[in-house]
């Protein structure tokens, strides 16, 4: 389930954005050795929580060590050193670009998912659509991102429309799985007896689709910063993006990895803080009732 | 023998029944679908925007056919695929051992979690930029920043495929007191393989799309500086048939090489063969 999104063909394989569920996948097919048997300081030393904080402190330190070893890198102390000193530049690009992915992830959201559920309510307009949803996956976000430059110069409507060509397709896809997913014969015994239309949209069709809409979604917000990224650096005058540009023509690579960091942050902060809570909401319903059926 | 006889006959009988089947509605929607596309695309670039800004399909299609008959686009996509490659094997020589490690080690998967997550969520964007500084403008960069994007998918498939190993018989050749070598060869292997090349399908797309990237930044050679140099020029015409190149090797090699491969090296796992949604 974790992985519904990518594989197009149903084959096993994961996708490695999603390293929470696959992780999870794997140690349910594969319960070995609960690091809980061993005693003590060891067994503190070795769990999983302390393997997470060691491997996060030999980044940091490693980052430091290339930092210092080779000129070019610049390290963890002169991206913070940076950042506090153009503080003041930090807030507004930031909202630029975080006004860009408002806009486009409301339109991925809505064209998203209408076409995704069409597309797996009805075969006609599945058919219809597969191959052209198939090209766009495979069109280059970067690509777009020049021709956006080339047809409305340093408009905001590149960036918005970029995202939205680059990352709508991810969610059709995982959309027309969930509608698919939908248990048919379920769906014929609420008609037998009646059931409102709307209810059964909404305890049967949404609970069902919602996992599939959120995973979806949240792939396709991580193309839709990359796209948005792309596209300020290319032709902006201002956003994130605009300022890593504008900092390696001054020649400043501490400047162009600061703001590359700061963009990471934010895309960090935001699948954690929102897309994993409400991934896991979503899919919670169904341990539920799985516990329940057995 | 009656039976067989019947089937023989099928296929001059249902001509017609086929032309109202819905194997014949599939290929005949795709392809409307697909023609009703470049017809918004035609009629844009006819009545509604300039040549420059927005080139007729059929002038894309003609440009195609120039580029490809000067030899630029087989060259250029060599160029790159070898990088790319490059990458790939940089991240086969690393990501296999950190999978097997993930797969047989609780401390390795919490480990290496965050490594994972972070590589895979990286904006292309990033990448390129990382490789612009550490390497300027040479071959090594996008290799290299590929090799970051795979890292990730080849060491979390590698790790679920030590998982799917058949507990039983990695129990049973204990019992029996074969050696690691041999275990290796005739239990391991087999259950890692497939998921490699899930590793591949999963992020081929992703890992040439960062490399053309790459190269758009700071390359002399290779797809990228291609559609690159258009860009300079404000080519349009040029940038769109790049693009059309791109999608269709794209396309070519996960549909008709990745896909395939896989589905064959995981028949044995179902023997049914219904892998088809």
């Amino acid at each position: 389930m974790a992985t519904a999104e990518r594989s197009i063909e149903e084959l096993p394989g994961f996708d490695p954005r999603d390293a929470e569920g696959a992780v999870e996948a794997i140690e349910t097919a594969d319960p070995l050795e609960p690091s809980s048997r061993a005693h003590g300081l060891w067994r503190a030393l070795t769990s999983d929580i302390a393997a997470v904080w060691t491997a996060r402190i030999l980044a940091v330190l490693l980052w430091a060590l290339a930092g210092s070893a080779i000129d070019r890198i610049p390290g963890p102390v002169e991206v913070i050193d940076f950042l506090t000193e153009h503080s003041d530049l930090l807030w507004p690009n930031i909202w630029v670009t975080i006004k860009s992915a408002l806009w486009a992830l409301s339109i991925i959201l809505v064209a998203g998912t209408l076409l995704g559920f069409a597309m797996g309510r009805w075969w006609q307009i599945r058919y219809f659509f597969t191959d052209l949803v198939m090209v766009g996956i495979a069109l280059p976000a970067f690509i777009w991102a020049l021709l956006a430059v080339m047809w409305w110069g340093f408009d905001d409507i590149g960036p918005i429309f970029v995202a939205c060509v680059s990352a709508t397709p991810m969610l059709i896809v995982s959309t027309r799985q969930g509608a698919q997913s939908v248990d048919g014969d379920l769906q014929k015994m609420s008609t037998a007896y009646r059931v409102p239309v709307t209810r059964q949209f909404r305890q049967l069709v949404l609970p069902t689709m919602s996992e599939y809409i959120i995973a979806g979604f949240r792939f396709a917000t991580l193309a839709a910063w990359g796209a948005i990224l792309l596209v300020e650096f290319f032709g902006s005058e201002e956003g994130i993006g605009f300022q890593a540009n504008y900092w390696y023509d001054a020649g400043s690579f501490t400047g162009m990895i600061s703001w590359g960091f700061v963009m990471l942050v934010i895309i960090v902060a935001v699948d954690k803080l929102l897309m994993e809570p409400a991934l896991r909401r979503a899919r919670r319903w169904r341990a539920e009732s799985t516990a329940w059926s057995l | 023998m009656t039976g067989r006889t019947e089937t023989l006959r099928l296929p001059t009988v249902q001509v017609g029944s086929f032309l109202r089947s819905r194997a014949f509605a599939r290929v005949a929607l795709s392809i409307l679908g697909g023609l009703s596309f470049l017809g918004l695309w035609a009629a844009l670039s006819e009545w509604k925007f300039e040549p420059v800004v927005l080139p007729s399909p059929f002038a894309v299609v003609e440009n195609m056919r120039v580029l490809l008959s000067e030899g630029l686009v087989v060259e250029a996509f060599l160029k790159s695929l070898q990088k790319t490659l490059m990458g790939w094997g940089a991240a086969m020589l690393l990501g296999i051992p950190i999978g097997l490690l993930m797969g047989r080690y609780r401390y390795a998967r919490a480990f290496f979690h965050d490594f994972v997550y972070l590589l895979a969520n990286v904006p292309l964007v990033v990448y390129a930029v990382i490789s612009l500084v550490v390497f300027g403008i040479s071959d090594i960069g996008p290799a290299f920043v590929v090799m970051l994007l795979v890292l990730p998918a080849v060491s979390i498939n590698v790790a679920a495929g030590v998982a799917s190993a058949d507990q039983g018989i990695l129990q049973m050749s204990r019992a029996f007191d074969r050696r690691a070598s041999v275990v290796t060869r005739w239990v391991i292997v087999p259950s890692v393989l497939p998921f490699l090349l899930a590793a591949a399908r999963v992020s081929f797309a992703d890992s040439w799309k960062l490399e053309a990237l790459t190269e758009t930044f700071g390359s002399a050679s290779g797809v990228g500086f291609q559609i690159h140099k258009a860009f300079t020029v404000f080519s349009v015409l040029d940038a769109l048939s790049w693009m059309m190149f791109f999608v269709i090797f794209v396309i070519v090699v996960e549909r008709l090489l990745l896909a395939p491969a896989e589905r064959r090296i995981f028949a044995w796992r179902n023997p049914g063969g219904a892998t088809e949604s």
